[in-house]
């Protein structure tokens, strides 16, 4: 299993570089794992409020939610998710809230 | 250079048997050329050190390498006994009859290899030859199983079975996606599609390898969280509540979806991924449905929201296990019959493949949901208005529905009757294409592979979606009708890959939303061009 050093600590994660041990999630994983994910500078409140949602939403119902979803529960468009996550909402959101990769016909 | 492999060299240790070469794969057209000398990025360095990758670029398992000649000893013994039992009657009573007939008969004649996607588009790697993959396990068989086989092999063609024929011959599994095409053109029947899918048999039913999206990923997590999204039922559930407000918000027009309704006529299975990937399909359906009066119900009890059966591409107990599941809540639902959304592969399985598995009163109606859809459109009771669906159209032909059960012309009737822009594509019906995700290509994403779909197996598709309209202006939306959710991912791939929606207009979707998109009293469309409505 590949390994990542993220603000001097080691966290296994799987091919595509989601964390593999859920339970090892810290806010400073996702904050030294930004700029990997294209984000430039420090996590700001908007980022947070996305991951937030997403781990909450993944604690309740075991998946990331549908992007459409996301958008509406936090009253942002598209585009601004992208801008955001440039790698993506599935894929550098994802990654950050320390979530699974998606799986199934997706 | 030249590609002079041979079925015996696939024993013989070295750095790979196939490279594709910039120029290798086959021309595409303008605006694309800029993609013509694009080959796939080498395997990292320390992946090669690790797992098995002597076969060529890529890789869908990603096996590790054994650490003693011990444990090569075992695989190799193991993969024997799995062998043996693919030729046993009481092993593979299901599909010991067509292996054998596809064993003993094979003229190479090469009419299969023409007719294979992966080999042309290749530049015809002799390893992707239809028929390479088999004349190895033909050879194998002969040499091992059969009466003599080590005397004669000399003159039928010798192989040595070893590990590195047996790890490249796993992975070689999986570079055929089961579309069958070669099944269809070959004049004395052989399959070569089905000997692939034996080999995977046996690679994970007596060894434990498998791509991990198709099992441990795939129907572990299906049977055990309800589905291979991962979706436990109060997931699906809130996923469906939310596409209910979308399609009152969409279309103006207001859906209840119904769940777990005892007596209903009709039970109604997504492939799950729909409700999270492609929500507005779940919704038009629903919108559908209701609108024509139907008596119909969605279930959620667990793996009963997710028609996908990953088995039917690697192993039979899992396909029994899915679809024993699948038929039993349809008893207990006590439902008229079972009808099957918009999904390829969950069509092949619960229809067909379980067949001799759901006797008794397992044994409940199964229908396609192309079929209910053109009842519904036959029936009269809905007005629809074509011009709503004025742009181009192409279909493709999902392989597991309409090369190997024949639905050919219910989606064909509708479509010839809501969508004015419809042209075929080039050819079509059981002749069509794989989109190039077939057999569970579309959901594996581990190392590079989705690079080797995208620029191999999908790019016949693609060759043949901008075919189908190349005699539009770039600037005209188009919409490639693909009813298959795994045809659906594959092709979102291929657009998103070459740029094609920038650079040709290209959008995709679903036959159902086409119908929605021209129901009469709709407020507003649901088929959008990137921000665009697709009717004002």
């Amino acid at each position: 299993m590949p390994q990542i050093e993220l603000a001097g600590k080691m966290y296994e994660v799987d091919e595509d570089g989601f964390l593999q041990e859920l339970d090892k999630w810290n806010e400073e994983f996702a904050e030294a794992y930004a700029h990997a994910e294209e984000i430039e500078g420090k996590l700001t409140e908007e980022h947070w409020k996305v991951i937030n949602y997403l781990r909450n939403y993944y604690q309740q119902f075991g998946i990331a939610p549908m992007i459409r979803k996301i958008c509406k529960d936090l009253k942002i468009d598209m585009k601004k998710l992208y801008e955001l996550f440039p790698t993506g909402p599935a894929k550098g959101a994802c990654k950050l809230a320390g979530l699974s990769k998606p799986t199934g016909c997706v | 250079m030249k590609d002079l492999i041979k079925p015996a060299d696939i024993s013989k240790p070295s750095a790979g048997l196939c490279r594709i070469e910039p120029g290798d794969l086959a021309t595409l057209p303008p605006p694309y050329e800029d993609f013509n000398a694009t080959v796939l990025k080498p395997l990292p360095a320390d992946k090669v050190k690790a797992l098995e990758t002597s076969l060529d670029d890529t890789l869908a398992i990603g096996i590790p390498k054994p650490a003693t000649p011990e444990e090569e000893e075992e695989l190799v013994r193991r993969f024997l006994s799995g062998l043996t039992k693919l030729f046993e009657k009481k092993n593979n009573w299901t599909f010991l009859q067509p292996l054998l007939l596809s064993m003993e008969h094979c003229a190479r004649c090469q009419t299969c290899s023409e007719a294979c996607p992966v080999f042309e588009m290749s530049g015809r790697k002799e390893i992707y030859r239809p028929i390479f993959r088999s004349e190895v396990l033909r050879r194998i068989y002969k040499k091992y199983l059969t009466p003599g086989g080590k005397m004669t092999a000399k003159w039928t063609g010798d192989i040595d079975l070893n590990w590195t024929a047996i790890a490249r011959l796993a992975e070689l599994a999986y570079r055929c996606s089961l579309c069958r095409r070669c099944a269809s053109v070959c004049p004395i029947g052989v399959d070569n599609g089905l000997i692939t899918h034996e080999l995977r048999k046996l690679f994970s039913q007596e060894m434990g390898i498998a791509p991990k999206e198709l099992h441990e990923k795939g129907t572990v997590l299906h049977l055990r969280a309800g589905s291979s999204t991962g979706m436990n039922p109060l997931a699906a559930k809130d996923s469906v509540e939310f596409i209910q407000e979308e399609m009152e918000e969409i279309t103006g027009y207001k859906v209840d979806i119904p769940w777990d309704v005892e007596g209903a006529d009709i039970l109604l299975i997504h492939n799950a991924g729909e409700m999270l990937a492609w929500p507005e399909n779940v919704g038009a359906f629903a919108i559908l449905f209701q609108a024509a009066g139907l008596s119909w119900t969605l279930s959620s009890e667990t793996t009963g929201y997710d028609a996908v059966n990953y088995g039917l591409w690697y192993d039979d107990v899992q396909l029994a296990r899915v679809a024993l599941r699948h038929a039993d809540i349809a008893r207990r639902l006590k439902v008229k019959k079972i009808v099957i959304g918009e999904c390829g592969h969950a069509h092949k399985a619960l229809i067909e493949t379980s067949d001799r598995l759901l006797t008794g009163d397992l044994n409940i109606p199964r229908e396609s949901a192309l079929v209910t859809l053109e009842a519904i459109v036959r029936s009269g009771k809905l007005k629809f208005d074509p011009q709503k669906n004025d742009f181009p159209v192409t279909l493709h032909d999902p392989c597991n529905y309409v090369r190997l059960m024949g639905i050919v012309e219910p989606q064909r009737r509708i479509l010839r009757q809501i969508a004015p822009g419809f042209r075929e594509m080039t050819p079509h019906g059981v002749d069509n294409y794989c989109c190039g995700g077939g057999s569970g290509f579309a959901i594996m994403s581990g190392y590079n592979f989705t690079d080797w779909r995208n620029l191999v197996s999908s790019r016949k598709k693609f060759l043949q979606i901008l075919q189908a309209f190349e005699s539009e202006p770039p600037q005209t939306p188009k919409y490639v009708c693909a009813p298959c959710s795994n045809c659906k991912g594959a092709i979102r791939d291929i657009l998103g890959y070459y740029d094609a929606e920038k650079r040709s207009r290209l959008y995709y979707g679903g036959l159902v939303e086409l119908l929605v998109n021209a129901l009469d009293g709709m407020k507003k469309p649901i088929i959008l061009f990137g921000d665009e409505p697709s009717w004002k």
